[in-house]
């Protein structure tokens, strides 16, 4: 459990690791946190030529306000998402989220940002920025662009990062006063990676009825999944059995789940089933 | 009862282990030393047509790279202290010799500069492997026509075992209730947080090895070594430093052992291998792996008249230094705590192309308890009888003893007491009526019991060799008092952190009216240490280390009496000892120190008796006339959240008799540790393998030890049933807690959710299948 050999970069400034990742090409890995590529690198599963140490790199692990959102640079910390007073006041989904990733040590080094660039299918964050809309802001030397979450997670393990980019913020649209939140998920362990989870946003009208609702899965595909449809259709009815049976049955309809180690497809789509009730039912008893 | 043996003290060695002071075997360095890796196969089943190593020998700081031909030719075969019926010898090396037959099986080896320099070669060895069919279960391999591996058997059989007693057949015919159901143990390991680790000194003008080993037993791979090497005893010398937990796994010889001596000899410097973590997943011996088929038969009233078994237990790979120990061992305890006149046991030991088998805490009591206490929920259940009362109604009674019954002679026990003091510990109704309501509010609450016995205090030699053991079961013990007063006690048994020196110290410390701290027990150098039987496993530390140093006390007492008499002019009857000092009964201002003694019997020696040789130093062995029994029992109460096929922990009790504690506060942690494990065993772990013996859970992502946060708070409380064959009455406990807690969770889950699982892990895909099954069932 040694890595092969690599160079090693430790920039202090944005601008110089994008030059860095630009120069070194596609032999090059960003190094973030460390809590997934370390690991690879130690069984010699990832064997870059070069490692650029982002950790040294000034600004990147900010959380500001700016009008209707939140943003949050992408080398924050877990335990910062799960701390932070102005993530909690604005985005508790996050910070909830952020809750279930692994251990403290481990989310004292996991980073926003490399729990992103990395798509890990079972992944907590991914599935919470896609269901709070959040925008992914990534940067070269030739520029910067925004991706949304479903523009941005390609498959397991896979995003639309360039070889030359860097993902260096997140925007998170601030949910609108009143929304109810819930991240909601199943695991062996305390830690583990979701065998299913959930992530939901529900807001209701003055009428107590539901105004929109956003959820998203972890675990159960190659990407993290939004169920627009049932979001779709969810909007004006009563909060209520139902409903909640209503969600199941739509989990139950749209994910095609695998079999692993852990669970056969069909148990998976029940858990699966049953996490995104919870996060829904929970969300709905966290609106005001 | 002393002012020592019985005190809840903390353990002399926990502030050192907490703040990070001790140097276990990655901690240690030598001037020039170098690092080993292994070159493992990737095949489950594999001949070796050839291995080319010369680019990994050009890569600069490499050293050496060895394989199996460039072992000595008349290097001996990796041994094994137990045979059984139809044994047939597995012969193997330190290193392949054209053949592997499973993954991880060592096939080169490599010394560098660094252990990442090492791990860069193992890339530039070439092996030309040619795979052969592999059989990665014990039906693959029982299956016509399987492959076989070893091409001189006549099919993957590599020992058996049978006993019986009465008729159980005829019984079964006969009995007004029978049963039969198939039990399914997975393969799990010790994995003791500290991985193996060695470091091998060769003494190139002594031609002596000392071999610095993370093991449990020392003086066996002394031995092992010196024959294996063709040396004189005295030219090996094993150290065992600061061990990071055994269970067991530590227990074996290993071919990594032999391999980095030799890899020594051959770089003339010093070569350190520590097993990675990954490694260990392959590389440490794995257990428990079991199919059994089990009858019983009872009468109406629950009375157990017959019971059968047929076990197959998967071998893995060869038989390792225990053989099919484990699953002989299953099969003698089959009849558990009951007086059950028929029975008949059928164990065979089943190769495959998997990891060897070995130790791990417990052996294969925890398989033959999770069969039989299951059977006993499933009866009690049949009958429409409360599980306890069908198993107070089987119990063998406390005037039976000492009870033979299929194999071993128990010594002692009040097992109905010890349930009875379970039950009300538990608030056994009151469980029972929560339940009911419970279940009225739609929720799945069970409760499950179980009953254990355990094996401690192994021995005595004479049966152990009898029965095939190349060991003996007794302990020596060396006590030497200082010319300061204070007390050096010398043990074979190897410390692993079970926290054992403190127990010897406390009875020595009585045997000899000192205080605790006076004594200071030494381990793990084979060259200053005693011989132990056997190796620090099987319960024995407490139990026969105990009294091995309670007997050596024992003699140096009456050297210390009769010197003490002298200086004193008293009669050695007249004497009492206690803190520290040897005095007059009724006379207390005459009194000696330990101290005083100690200087007369080193350096003033003009104060001796006459006929007194100098010195204060004495040794004796305890070898047990027969094996000490503890018990106890496990109950849990559950919840199974059926949506998702999660079990929660209630309520957990445990309470054990094991005879006269030394410590209780080591022997709550023996527990602790012990139901920790069980419950590992019940819900999480498993050593998977895919149909051509690839291993499918070799990480801790997927290998799943659980964590404090999955382990329930603990509720325990004993009775003490002190132990008649040992002296002082102090039964094992190392094994106690891990023993009943698969059947108690099993049987909980089982109660709860109205299915029987009778294989491991009840995981959530067991239980979300069941239900599913039962709702399409419908």
């Amino acid at each position: 459990m040694k890595p092969a050999p690599f160079e090693y970069y430790a920039p202090g400034a944005l601008d110089e690791a994008l030059e860095l990742l630009e120069r070194l090409g596609e032999g090059a890995k960003l190094l973030a946190g460390g809590q997934s590529l370390v690991p690879l690198l130690n069984m010699r599963l990832a064997r870059p030529d070069a490692l650029i140490d982002l950790n040294r790199v000034a600004g990147l692990d900010e959380v500001r306000r700016e009008g209707g959102e939140l943003r949050l640079g992408a080398m924050l910390r877990h335990r910062r998402l799960e701390r932070d007073a102005l993530v909690r006041e604005h985005v508790p989904l996050l910070a909830e989220a952020a809750s279930h990733i692994a251990h403290m040590q481990i989310r004292t080094r996991g980073t926003l940002g490399g729990s992103l660039a990395n798509a890990a299918p079972a992944a907590e964050l991914p599935a919470a920025v896609l269901a709070l809309e959040a925008r992914l802001v990534v940067r070269s030397r030739s520029g910067t662009r925004e991706l949304r979450p479903e523009g941005f997670f390609s498959g397991a393990l896979q995003t639309a990062l360039a070889p030359d980019e860097i993902l260096v913020e997140v925007r998170v649209p601030i949910p609108a006063p009143g929304t109810g939140w819930a991240f909601a998920e199943f695991a062996r362990r305390r830690g583990d990676f979701a065998l299913a989870g959930a992530a939901a946003l529900v807001r209701r009208d003055a009428a107590r009825r539901i105004a929109a609702v956003r959820l998203a899965l972890c675990g159960v595909a190659e990407v993290p999944l939004r169920l627009a449809r049932l979001e779709r259709t969810l909007v004006g009815e009563a909060p209520g059995e139902r409903l909640l049976a209503r969600v199941e049955a739509a989990v139950r309809a749209e994910v095609t789940p695998r079999a692993d180690l852990h669970l056969s497809a069909e148990s998976r789509l029940e858990v699966a089933a049953e996490v995104a009730r919870r996060a829904v039912s929970l969300a709905l008893e966290r609106c005001r | 009862m002393g002012a020592w043996v019985g005190q809840p003290l903390r353990r002399r060695e926990d502030p050192a282990l907490l703040t990070g002071k001790a140097r276990y075997l990655g901690d240690l360095t030598r001037p020039g030393m170098v690092h080993a890796a292994f070159v493992r196969s990737p095949h489950a089943h594999a001949r070796i047509r050839s291995i080319d190593t010369a680019e990994a020998r050009r890569l600069p700081g490499v050293h050496a790279v060895l394989t199996g031909a460039d072992l000595p030719a008349d290097l001996g075969a990796m041994p094994s202290m137990l045979a059984f019926e139809e044994h047939r010898p597995t012969p193997t090396w330190a290193l392949a010799r054209g053949r592997v037959r499973y993954v991880g099986e060592p096939a080169a080896l490599v010394v560098a500069d660094s252990p990442y320099i090492a791990e860069d070669a193992l890339e530039l060895v070439r092996v030309d492997w040619e795979p052969l069919p592999a059989v990665a279960s014990i039906e693959a391999a029982l299956a016509p026509g399987a492959p076989r591996l070893y091409d001189d058997w006549p099919d993957n059989v590599a020992a058996r075992f049978e006993t019986a007693i009465g008729d159980a057949e005829r019984a079964l015919a006969e009995a007004d209730v029978r049963l039969a159901e198939t039990f399914s143990i997975q393969r799990n390991f010790a994995c003791p947080l500290e991985t193996r680790g060695v470091l091998a000194e060769w003494d190139a003008h002594r031609d002596e090895l000392v071999l610095t080993t993370s093991s449990q037993s020392m003086h066996q791979v002394r031995d092992y070594l010196a024959a294996m090497l063709r040396l004189p005893t005295h030219r090996v010398r094993v150290i065992v430093p600061q061990v990071g937990g055994g269970f067991g796994g530590k227990f074996h010889f290993y071919a990594e052992e032999a391999a980095v001596a030799l890899a020594a000899r051959a770089v003339r410097r010093p070569v350190r291998w520590v097993e990675d973590r990954l490694e260990s997943f392959v590389a440490t011996v794995h257990a428990r792996e079991q199919r059994l088929e089990v009858k019983l038969g009872a009468r109406r009233d629950g009375t157990i008249t017959a019971i059968t078994a047929d076990i197959a237990g998967d071998l893995g790979s060869m038989h390792h230094t225990c053989s099919m120990g484990p699953v002989w061992l299953t099969a003698v305890m089959m009849t558990n705590v009951y007086r059950i006149p028929n029975a008949r046991v059928r164990a065979r030991a089943v190769a495959t192309n998997k990891t060897p088998l070995g130790s791990y805490r417990g052996w294969g009591q925890p398989q033959a308890n999770f069969a039989v206490e299951r059977m006993v929920d499933v009866l009690a259940k049949k009958l429409s009888l409360d599980p306890a009362e069908v198993r107070r109604r089987n119990f063998i009674p406390p005037e039976a003893f000492p009870y033979t019954g299929i194999f071993h002679t128990f010594d002692s026990g009040r097992y109905a007491e010890c349930l009875d003091r379970a039950l009300a510990t538990f608030d056994y109704a009151g469980w029972r009526r929560r339940q009911a309501e419970a279940r009225e509010s739609g929720r799945s609450v069970g409760i499950g019991m179980s009953f254990h016995v355990e094996n401690t205090a192994l021995g005595p030699s004479r049966g152990l060799n009898q029965g095939g053991c190349t060991q003996g079961g007794y302990d020596i013990a060396r006590i030497r008092m200082e010319p300061s007063g204070e007390v050096t006690v010398y043990t074979g048994l190897c410390e692993m952190g079970q926290g054992f020196t403190n127990g010897l110290a406390q009875v020595c410390a009585d045997a000899l009216g000192v205080d605790r701290d006076a004594v200071h027990v030494v381990t793990g150098d084979t060259q200053v240490c005693p011989y132990t039987g056997y190796g620090t496993g099987a319960s024995r530390s407490a139990a026969v280390g105990g009294a091995s140093v309670r007997k050596a006390a024992g003699r140096l007492r009456k050297k210390i009496a009769h010197i003490a008499s002298h200086m004193l002019e008293a009669s050695p009857g007249d004497l009492e000892f206690a803190d520290g000092r040897v005095s007059i009964v009724g006379v207390p201002g005459r009194a000696v120190t330990m101290g005083q003694i100690a200087e007369a019997a080193y350096r003033q020696v003009v104060r001796l008796p006459e006929d007194t040789e100098p010195g204060l130093e004495a040794v004796a062995a305890f070898d047990p006339t027969a094996m000490a029994w503890p018990y106890g029992v496990n109950l849990a109460a559950v919840e199974v959240d059926t949506r998702l096929g999660e079990v929660k922990f209630l309520d957990y009790v445990m309470v054990h008799d094991s005879g006269t504690l030394l410590n209780p506060l080591i022997v709550e942690g023996q527990i602790h540790g012990g139901v920790a494990q069980g419950i590992a065993q019940a819900l999480y772990e498993e050593l998977a393998y895919d149909e051509h013996g690839q291993l499918l859970t070799g990480s801790f992502m997927d290998f799943l030890v659980p964590s404090a946060a999955e382990i329930p708070r603990l509720r325990l409380d004993h009775t003490v049933t002190p132990s008649p064959v040992i002296p002082g009455g102090t039964k094992g406990v190392g094994e106690g807690g891990i023993i009943g807690p698969m059947a108690a969770v099993a049987n909980a889950i089982s109660d709860a959710v109205g299915h029987e699982f009778n294989e491991l892990p009840v995981n959530p895909e067991r239980i979300l299948s069941a239900l599913r099954a039962r709702r399409s069932a419908r």
